[in-house]
């Protein structure tokens, strides 16, 4: 496995992905920055009682539709690097079990997106601690369940890009549908909460309350993991 | 044990109702070059497919080394090299990266490895460039690399010499040709130009529509074209007589002369009484069936020569 990661981090080599990577997370802080720096005086009289909480809210309000946007074009990009030369031919014709290959895809994906969500983490820390906030008040719990509770409540959301990426040719299907999940998921932030059990909704509930979308999004990437497994497991190679 | 590297039984693949392949038993020894020739479109690519475990058989089984290829499937790659169609490259990494992406894949293979295969193909001088600005010729040189970079002990090679010049040809031919003896291995190569094939064949399998018509060695397949010796001289006629009046075949189609080809000294004793009968003999030479003639014969005059 280990050799297998190196093999795909190898080619990544001069795409752009590390760079979408960074400006990603970057996007998202800057965002926060000026929409702080224009009316910091009004939002910090509102925030006042819980200044830490509100920005990390603020933040994963932007960082959700930018997690999702990243899920659908990394997994896309990852899988067009095979795609492009027809080279899975020559992927899957090695010794490694196709399994292996899907699941190598999956974590290439998901440890890129990690790194973004660290770096959205370590910037949101960075513009508390410029804010003058009280780096002893920051809610260290809020802050990883508003992160890596969404993560996960995204989970089955890049499982199913991974599946259609890597399986279909024509990037424009999981491009389509990755992005009308997140127009999808935007519209839903304000529905009413008895449709929560509609996957779109779980990045944002984790916010609110974070069991559920957690467990919910477990289960169900599993799931779709292992069936989009299963069926690149058993394709032709065209 | 046996030593049938390649063994295919019944190997059928069905695709939009049409078999592609239909029934094919393949049989590869150990140390063979088997040509496996064929038409455009007639099953060879999907056949490659099938053996190298990324298809799968509609019904019939694989079995390489002995072993099924279902069952086995990694632990009997690992022994395969195998180049399919056009080759596959990451264009934005160099031949050298290229190649480490797949080393770091195959188990036991030492990065020195990428020098010597970069070194075999000859593209040392060019392997820090990316592989997107070389020529097709290179690409397939790379996709050989890649191949070879397992030290496999059976080698697949789709249409190896697509899009390569004549010198290219060349290499690539000498290089397989020296294969089962240098390396120990057993190569499949696949084409659709049976003088290619026949130059450095051992075996031959012809597939048409599907079907194998022909498997056995490039001798059988060339004792089956039949040879006639055309001799070009000055008087056609009494030349046809004379052969006649002492006893040896010969047919005048077209004011040209043929004799049945025959061992050397009968078509030297032919030649010896036409000139002692003051005949002036200008050309001797074979013509007739070709072996393109009798694999298209073959393959029902499908054509892809």
């Amino acid at each position: 496995m280990r050799r297998l990661l190196a093999s795909e981090f190898l080619k990544l080599r001069r795409k752009m992905i590390w760079f979408l990577i960074v400006l990603g997370p970057a996007g998202v802080i800057a965002l926060q920055a000026v929409n702080y720096g224009l009316r910091f005086d009004y939002l910090m009289k509102n925030y006042a009682g819980d200044p830490w909480g509100y920005l990390i809210k603020n933040v994963s309000m932007l960082l959700i539709p930018a997690l999702l946007m990243g899920m659908t074009i990394i997994s896309s990009m990852i899988a067009t690097l095979e795609h492009h030369t027809n080279a899975w031919k020559q992927t899957i014709a090695l010794p490694v079990s196709r399994t292996k290959l899907y699941l190598g895809k999956f974590a290439v994906t998901t440890m890129l997106l990690l790194v973004s969500t660290v770096l959205v983490l370590a910037g949101t820390v960075a513009l508390g601690l410029i804010f003058g906030f009280e780096l002893q008040a920051l809610p260290w719990d809020t802050l990883l369940i508003a992160l890596y509770g969404a993560f996960i409540g995204a989970l089955p959301y890049l499982a199913v890009q991974i599946w259609l990426a890597v399986t279909l040719n024509n990037q424009a299907i999981p491009l389509t549908v990755g992005i009308s999940g997140l127009v999808l998921s935007m519209l839903m932030i304000n529905g009413s909460s008895s449709k929560n059990w509609l996957p779109w909704k779980w990045p944002y509930l984790a916010l609110l309350e974070p069991v559920f979308p957690v467990a919910a999004g477990l289960a169900a990437s599993a799931v779709l993991y292992l069936l989009g497994s299963l069926h690149f497991a058993r394709k032709d190679v065209g | 044990m046996t030593d049938l590297v390649i063994e295919t039984k019944g190997l059928t693949k069905t695709l939009g109702g049409r078999n592609v392949v239909d029934k094919l038993d393949l049989r590869i020894k150990r140390g063979d070059i088997y040509g496996f020739l064929g038409p455009n479109g007639a099953g060879k690519t999907t056949t490659i497919k099938m053996l190298l475990g990324l298809a799968r058989p509609s019904s019939g089984q694989v079995r390489l080394f002995g072993r099924s290829i279902r069952k086995e499937r990694v632990a009997l790659l690992r022994k395969v090299g195998s180049l399919v169609e056009y080759p596959s490259y990451y264009g934005h990494l160099n031949a050298k990266e290229n190649l480490e992406t797949i080393r770091l894949l195959l188990p036991g293979v030492r990065r020195s490895r990428i020098d010597e295969v970069l070194s075999i193909v000859r593209l040392t001088k060019d392997a820090q460039r990316q592989v997107k600005g070389y020529s097709l010729g290179m690409k397939q040189r790379l996709g050989i690399a890649a191949a070879l970079l397992g030290e496999p002990e059976l080698l697949i090679l789709d249409e190896p010499t697509n899009g390569l010049d004549p010198s290219g040809i060349i290499e690539i031919r000498e290089l397989i040709r020296s294969m089962p003896g240098q390396y120990g291995m057993t190569v499949l190569v696949s084409s659709h130009l049976l003088t290619e094939v026949g130059q450095m064949a051992t075996e031959v399998g012809i597939v048409s529509k599907g079907k194998l018509v022909f498997q056995d060695r490039l001798e059988v397949l060339k004792g089956r074209s039949r040879q006639q010796i055309h001799i070009r001289l000055n008087d056609q006629q009494r030349a046809f007589n004379l052969l006649h009046a002492h006893g040896f075949k010969a047919e005048l189609t077209d004011g040209r002369l043929y004799v049945p080809k025959a061992d050397d000294q009968r078509i030297a004793s032919v030649v010896r009484m036409l000139v002692q009968q003051g005949i002036e003999i200008s050309r001797v030479e074979e013509e007739g069936d070709t072996l393109e003639s009798v694999f298209l014969h073959m393959t029902g005059g499908e054509g892809g020569l």
